[in-house]
């Protein structure tokens, strides 16, 4: 990944780079907000997922679903946001991290499954019987989020 | 319906929890405490903690601070500390024979800052 260690060179480097470095507590604030975001994530997404899957089938799906992804999709803007504050702040060794480059990879197929089964299932007649392909789907958006959420945790124990 | 929510508890059971680490306590010796009088050659003040470079039995050490936020609670600041200065580390080496030391205290003049 040529591109993220020239990115990083520049990005830590730069003004935004430095803030998020130097000051003491720019770093630690993104770190909180990080798990806020994942809690809203995984917490949104991951229930309208096991749902999907035939757990608590006596809750109505789409309402369900209404109301927990926005928050999700909030937690992934949270996410962002103080990831890069913390990717700034340490870029070449973040960069240089084949642990950090799997949950890249990660991130960006959950997103694209996510984007898919938008795709697929957007005003889909199922209601609350959803087809298998949702459901492997669903399945497959909690584990690789859960997986994201573990890659993220131990790029700082490998 | 049972035999689902039981098999999402255990996914969630499954995650892996424990992996060595740069981290932590476990990859370095505390039996082994490393007292050095020296200088630093290079300072980087910065999260997710400083990191330094230090001479030391004729081998250049990386050196591991603390958070920025933590050392600054403590009244450590870069100057005093900044390549050059004379300063005594207190720290444990890695276990594995890297050149890397995880620092417990630094003393400066009469102050002594506590890193843990």
């Amino acid at each position: 990944m040529e591109w993220l260690a020239s990115l990083a060179v520049a990005l830590e480097a730069s003004g935004f780079g430095q803030w998020a470095g130097r000051s003491a507590w720019a770093y630690p604030v993104a770190n909180v907000v990080h798990v806020f975001g994942l809690i809203l994530l995984i917490g949104g997404i991951g229930l309208v997922d096991l749902r999907i899957l035939g757990v608590f089938p006596r809750l109505p799906l789409q309402p369900l679903s209404q109301a927990l992804t926005p928050l999700a999709i909030a937690g992934l803007m949270l996410i962002a946001a103080s990831g890069l504050v913390m990717f700034a702040a340490d870029a070449r060794a973040m960069a240089a991290s084949d642990m950090f480059q799997r949950k890249l990879v990660l991130i960006l197929i959950a997103l694209a499954n996510a984007a898919v089964f938008r795709f697929l299932h957007r005003g889909a007649g199922w209601a609350d019987r959803p087809p298998a392909s949702a459901r492997i789907m669903a399945l497959a958006s909690l584990l690789l989020w859960l997986l994201v959420a573990v890659a993220g945790r131990m790029v700082a124990y490998s | 319906m049972r035999k689902r929510l039981a098999l999402a508890a255990l996914l969630f059971a499954a995650l892996p929890v424990a992996v060595a680490a740069h981290h932590g306590w476990s990859s370095y010796d505390a039996n082994r405490t490393i007292t050095h009088q020296g200088t630093l050659t290079e300072l980087s003040w910065s999260n997710p903690h400083g990191t330094a470079k230090t001479n030391y039995q004729g081998r250049s050490w990386d050196v591991i601070l603390a958070p920025v936020s933590r050392m600054e609670a403590r009244g450590l600041s870069e100057a005093m500390i900044r390549p050059g200065q004379r300063i005594t580390l207190v720290g444990y080496p890695r276990r594995d024979g890297t050149a890397e030391m995880r620092i417990e205290r630094v003393i400066v003049g009469n102050a002594t800052v506590e890193l843990r």
